[in-house]
């Protein structure tokens, strides 16, 4: 099974975690990381070490960060160096968090380098604007 | 015509639908029959461009639908069914659409209504639609996200004494 890992400054990471299930229902084979006031990168790389532990990895590991760059993201890159079977996808959002645990529950194995360019392009897919003036030109589609 | 499936959801396009049900059930066209929200632009509009992103939407009402189903032109639509009550739905069974199955999943209480489940309350007229579609053999099923347990409709208002 795709192992699932969210790590991200504060509580995002649960929060998400909740609120993918509000719309995707109970989730599996998922760990959140956080990175609270007082931890370090190495805090956070030992976290993650305990979380794969714990996860079924047999379809490798996708970590999910919130800020390119940042710690959890950095901790999750020194771990990502060691297998590549684990890939990392920045700037998580619920389109991309939902598109990964609908891949995660399909039948068979996603190769995780589709698994990490599909939850980039959810994520990115998933934005939009809206302002009334754009929106009033756009055209319905009439049968 | 094909149909991929048939659900019951007030809200009709929104986060569930275009992130997992349409997934769920793959689809090349999602049709919302609606008399009342196709004659209403604003809403009609507001639901539209929420369409996930490569599938086409439409809003159509009850009469349009049962034309489409039946026009060859249509034949390589393998459509998502939408319906904001089981009474637009009824009206498609009854001039001959084949739904063998229909999803109840989402209608908001207001007063008046029973709650029979987080996400439905009926009225009378939705459980006489209900009865009508059960003695036509349609399948019913309660059932709000894709990985919910699938309950059956008669069996709930049964349990409730709402038959």
């Amino acid at each position: 099974m795709l192992a699932i890992i969210i790590g991200t400054h504060g509580y995002f990471a649960e929060e998400l975690l909740k609120t993918a299930e509000m719309i995707f229902g109970p989730t599996s084979n998922v760990k959140t990381i956080h990175l609270i006031p007082g931890k370090g990168v190495e805090d956070l790389v030992k976290e993650y070490d305990a979380a794969i532990e714990e996860l079924d990895t047999s379809n490798g590991v996708i970590f999910l960060n919130d800020l390119f760059g940042g710690s959890p993201y950095n901790a999750a890159c020194r771990v990502a160096m060691r297998s590549d079977d684990y890939a990392i996808t920045a700037g998580v959002n619920l389109p991309m968090l939902i598109e990964v645990l609908s891949m995660q529950s399909m039948e068979g194995a996603v190769p995780i380098l589709e698994v990490m360019e599909r939850a980039l392009a959810a994520g990115q897919t998933g934005q939009s604007n809206f302002h009334r003036t754009l929106f009033e030109k756009m055209a319905t589609e009439e049968l | 015509m094909k149909i991929s499936y048939v659900r019951i959801d007030d809200r009709l396009i929104h986060g569930q639908v275009a992130t997992v049900w349409v997934k769920t059930y793959s689809c090349n066209r999602i049709m919302c029959c609606s008399d009342e929200v196709a004659q209403d632009e604003l809403r009609k509009q507001l639901v539209l461009q929420v369409a996930p992103p490569g599938l086409k939407a439409y809003i159509v009402p009850v009469q349009k639908a049962i034309e489409a189903f039946n026009n060859p032109k249509y034949d390589s639509f393998n459509t998502f069914f939408l319906f904001t009550n089981p009474t637009d739905v009824l009206r498609m069974v009854e001039a001959g659409i084949p739904f063998d199955t229909v999803n109840l999943g989402g209608m908001r209480y207001v007063e008046g209504k029973t709650q029979i489940s987080q996400a439905v309350s009926v009225n009378d007229q939705d459980v006489e639609s209900l009865k009508k579609l059960h003695e036509k053999g349609v399948k019913l099923e309660l059932r709000q996200l894709v990985k919910d347990p699938k309950v059956d409709v008669m069996e709930k208002l049964q349990s409730m004494n709402l038959l």
